[in-house]
């Protein structure tokens, strides 16, 4: 069965996208939600041996039930292996330079791949710092995931919104201000490898570190990127359109998905 | 020989908590296993202007923020996972009522690591570089902040590191699937940091949903993270962790969770919301009438259940561990 445009969601896609930048055998790590089901789909899809593990030190499962309500619900816990926690996950494994790959979310990202999940605030913050106008979820495992994982996946809906030339509040470190910039903090990880979006695939360049398109889905457009990007995007000599799911990738995700969180549009 | 320590709720609250203190809790994530009962009695008993100190948010310092009782407050992270965004704290900070220093949820089991060693600082490789570490909430005026995540130069590399402040909270109330008499504790499901927290804090109550026998304990030391030399006291609470989960023992209350969340959206909201659901009990069978029978016996069909399965038959009867918590509270 060749699937059609309309046989599966944005989001679904979006995963898929994801969850191909995974390779079989890593030790990667997934947060909470749609970067679960994209890291799970990898595993049952093309990377048998990937060891998954989330940021609360449940070790060795995969959701049973549906999309685990958090990334220490029972829905992961009742095939673990291993139960330990927070400080072995994130310090042990992710923070000393172990992990191979993480995959986190964002409100905003910018194009250095910087990202804000602390707050919306009107305008700049300014020299004293004030409560932000709307207040998000706040940083969580994915600014120890963006310091110490070898390289991580950003997974955001396509809004101009969230795409801004700088984000008001760095939550968790891309590349900074572009370049070598990293260098002076001596992060044990390499930075964002590529943000996946509802519309297409941003990777940086070798370089500036600045993202440009890479890859549109069959459904979007490079002109509908450009539209939806709050910058000046670059689109890469390369940039191609994104293979559409296999039928074998699409079900693979639907089992993962089984409660359908991604099917909801 | 160590005594029994098992007290009631009420008590425990009365005895180890005061207004303004520097109050742990939520060393488990934001929809397993935390304390959230205990947070109840906090405000049964008009505690205020608390300085939380959570590793993550919790339908606790949620319902503490949303109520107003908890006017400052360090986190890693401020969601409730898939349930959203956390809408009593949420409130709380957009309005000033609450002041919230943001860390990451690496940082806060090393600066709780940091505040059990009795270290000066502990060393930071996360947080730096970011505005967790420019920009400080506890000193807004510093920027970039300097007495939050401060810099210090590695002695060996000669590199520039980060030093996160240790913790050492006034009181920790730390949810456990099950603890003896004496306050020896296993949890199923990860620890997320209660294993840090019990030894940071200056006290300790347990709030258990089951007492073991000590016969329990002894078939499984390997397991006990908590032992009781670290331990004040120990609540017995049913359902403590509710609406959120305790692996083995029950799942999240989807229904409440969502309920509560958008109660705790308004003022108005969180006032009907404590009425209904803080103040509206006197003791723990009041308390597992308002869940309603029916709705326990649905959670309790967890497929975590199997969990418990070695240790079922240590559990004692509600009665037994009334009359011991009678005997330990006249001492």
């Amino acid at each position: 069965m060749i699937p059609t445009i309309s046989a599966y969601t944005r989001q679904e896609m979006m995963a898929i996208a994801t969850g191909r930048e995974i390779r079989d055998g890593e030790l990667a790590i997934f947060g909470v939600g749609l970067s679960m089901l994209a890291g799970f789909f990898a595993q049952a899809h093309h990377a048998p041996n990937l060891r998954a593990m989330t940021e609360g030190g449940v070790y060795g499962s995969t959701p049973v039930g549906g999309l685990p309500w958090g990334i220490e619900c029972n829905r992961i816990s009742t095939n673990a292996t291993s139960f330990t926690s927070g400080l072995d996950a994130l310090g042990c494994l992710v923070g000393s330079g172990r992990c191979d790959v993480g995959i986190i979310g964002a409100a905003q990202v910018d194009k250095y791949g910087n990202v804000n999940t602390t707050g919306i605030w009107d305008g700049e913050i300014g020299e004293a710092f004030r409560a932000p106008k709307t207040r998000l979820t706040g940083a969580g495992g994915a600014n120890d995931i963006a310091c110490g994982a070898k390289r991580f996946l950003i997974m955001v809906a396509h809004e101009k919104k969230r795409f801004v030339e700088q984000v008001t509040y760095i939550s968790s470190p891309g590349y900074l201000e572009g370049g070598n910039a990293r260098a002076r903090y001596g992060f044990a990880g390499g930075g964002p490898s590529a943000i996946v979006t509802t519309l297409g695939v941003l990777r940086p360049d070798a370089e500036s570190k600045e993202f440009e398109l890479d890859g549109w889905f069959a459904f979007s457009s490079i002109e509908e990127i450009l539209a939806n990007t709050g910058w000046p995007l670059k689109v890469s000599a390369h940039a191609r359109v994104v293979p559409e799911p296999t039928a074998a990738e699409l079900a693979h995700l639907r089992k993962v998905d089984e409660t359908g969180a991604l099917r909801r549009q | 020989m160590p005594q029994p320590k098992l007290l009631s709720l009420a008590e425990a609250v009365r005895r180890y908590s005061w207004d303004g203190m520097q109050y742990a809790s939520g060393a488990a994530l934001p929809i397993g296993s935390d304390a959230v009962v205990f947070g109840r009695e906090l405000l049964r008993q008009k505690r205020k202007n608390l300085h939380a100190i959570f590793h993550c948010n919790s339908q606790q310092l949620n319902l503490l923020a949303g109520a107003g009782a908890a006017t400052k407050a360090e986190c890693g992270f401020t969601g409730l996972e898939v349930f959203g965004f956390a809408n009593g704290l949420r409130r709380a900070v957009e309005t000033g009522e609450l002041v919230l220093e943001d860390y990451s949820n690496l940082a806060m089991p090393l600066r709780l690591l940091g505040g059990a060693l009795n270290w000066p600082f502990v060393p930071a490789t996360v947080n730096i570089g970011s505005d967790l570490q420019d920009r400080s909430a506890f000193a807004p005026d510093e920027f970039p902040a300097k007495s939050k995540i401060a810099t210090v130069t590695d002695p060996f590399s000669g590199r520039q590191i980060g030093a996160f402040r240790p913790l050492k909270p006034d009181l920790a109330a730390i949810h456990v699937t099950l603890a003896d008499p004496l306050g020896n504790s296993i949890m199923l499901g990860t620890e997320w940091s209660r294993f840090e927290l019990s030894r940071a804090a200056k006290r300790v109550v347990i709030v258990a949903d089951a007492i073991v026998d000590e016969a329990c304990i002894r078939q499984f030391p390997n397991l006990v993270r908590i032992p009781e030399i670290v331990v004040e006291a120990v609540v017995y609470w049913p359902f403590a962790a509710w609406p959120q989960s305790s692996p083995g023992m029950y799942d999240v209350d989807e229904e409440h969770m969502r309920a509560m969340n958008a109660a705790l959206a308004t003022s108005e909201g969180t006032r009907d919301y404590v009425r209904t659901f803080v103040e509206s009990y006197r003791d723990i069978d009041g308390y597992l009438d308002m869940i309603g029978g029916d709705r326990l016996a649905l959670l309790r069909k967890t497929r975590t259940a199997f969990l418990l399965d070695p240790y079922r038959k240590w559990i004692m009867p509600a009665a037994e561990i009334a009359s011991m918590q009678a005997d330990a509270e006249t001492k």
